[in-house]
């Protein structure tokens, strides 16, 4: 029974990384300097999701297999005076739908609260089966 | 240990009870005491069989009625309990008489 | 006794079941699996029924025919859970019904402590019976 509470805290573990990523990818919305100063804008993280947790080798749970880095075209802005402005004065800054990473924010805040009461039920249970004992 | 009327039932946990004192019989056509106390042995066993079936049933879903169910355990628990208090009292009030010199 | 043990391994087996399905509610290409109360209780209706027409109708074993799902052994319960198909298939092909879960991990949750409360009562009542003081 207690190897529930693993399914349950892997769950959770998962959906901060994607809450995390979701937060990085709206701090980034308008970067396009890495952290060189080269110009290269900032492209959209996505974390992939497969079950089964590898860390304790349980076939349950839920784990991040990778984080996809999305490769959909940038979004160009008409900046002809920009230093890095292309051949037809545009400038490509991230594509970074800030309603779309805020929808993505609640599904996981609310996937995050599921898993709370499903640990929250784990632990009644064994609570309930100790008091066989007493 | 007899049991002329065949009322204490197999499944009975306590062991079978002894009756604390003989009865008269043929002194007064009143109910004499072994009959009240085989009534309720009797009472309590079919209490207990009771709320048993009534588990079962609520397990395999032929009853929904949850609360129901733990009454009639409760019932046949507090039954229990209390027929054991009176077995023991009965014992402790055989063992005194039993001291008596004679 | 021997019912309420099955109903024991029965919700324990399913609650591990339903913490995996909510902990990969925004895994794509997840099923969730689950196993049928229904069948469960219909298996249990016939071994009781069958037990009852024996002269002893509440002492002795219990003998319960397996279903597809399930497997009652001597020692424990094999499961071999189901998809549980009920919902649309969502872009990331994944068909969870988030509200369905929670119910039905709710209404285990509360059918494993009940059997465990009744398994602790009879098992005072015999150990009062052992004890023979209240």
């Amino acid at each position: 029974m207690f190897g529930v509470l693993d399914t349950s805290t892997s769950a959770l573990v998962a959906q901060r990384v994607r809450l995390e990523t979701i937060a990085a990818n709206l701090a980034n919305a308008n970067s396009i300097y890495d952290a060189q100063g080269n110009y290269s804008p900032y492209r959209r993280r996505v974390p992939v999701f497969a079950p089964g947790d590898p860390t304790t080798g349980n076939a349950s749970g839920v784990h991040v297999a990778r984080i996809l880095i999305d490769d959909s075209p940038l979004r160009p802005v008409y900046e002809p005076g920009h230093p890095h402005a292309d051949a037809n004065g545009y400038v490509y800054y991230p594509n970074i739908d800030p309603t779309m990473e805020q929808i993505n924010a609640l599904e996981a805040s609310r996937a995050y609260e599921a898993n709370i009461v499903a640990a929250e039920a784990t632990k009644s249970m064994i609570q309930a089966s100790l008091r066989l004992l007493a | 240990m007899t049991d002329p009327l065949g009322l204490i039932p197999s499944t009975s946990a306590l062991g079978g009870p002894r009756p604390a004192r003989p009865t008269h019989p043929g002194q007064q056509p009143s109910v004499s005491f072994k009959d009240v106390l085989m009534k309720q042995l009797e009472q309590v066993n079919r209490l207990q069989q009771d709320a048993e079936m009534a588990i079962e049933d609520l397990v395999s879903g032929k009853r929904d009625d949850m609360d129901a169910v733990l009454i009639a355990k409760q019932k046949a628990d507090i039954a229990f309990q209390m027929l054991l208090q009176v077995r023991n009292k009965m014992m402790d009030a055989y063992e005194e008489v039993k001291q008596i010199r004679v | 006794m021997p019912a309420l043990e099955r109903l024991v391994q029965f919700t324990t087996a399913r609650h591990r079941l339903l913490t995996h399905n909510i902990a990969n509610l925004s895994t794509p290409y997840f099923k969730p699996v689950d196993l049928d109360p229904k069948s469960f209780q219909a298996a249990m209706r016939e071994a009781i029924d069958k037990r009852r027409k024996r002269p002893a109708p509440l002492s002795g074993p219990l003998e319960i025919r397996s279903t597809r799902q399930l497997r009652f052994e001597p020692n424990g319960l094999q499961v071999k859970p189901s998809p549980r198909n009920e919902n649309i298939l969502f872009h990331d092909q994944n068909n969870r019904d988030l509200e369905r879960l929670m119910q039905d991990l709710a209404e285990n949750t509360m059918a494993h402590n009940a059997g465990i409360q009744m398994l602790a009562s009879e098992f005072d009542m015999l150990k009062l019976a052992i004890r023979e003081r209240i």
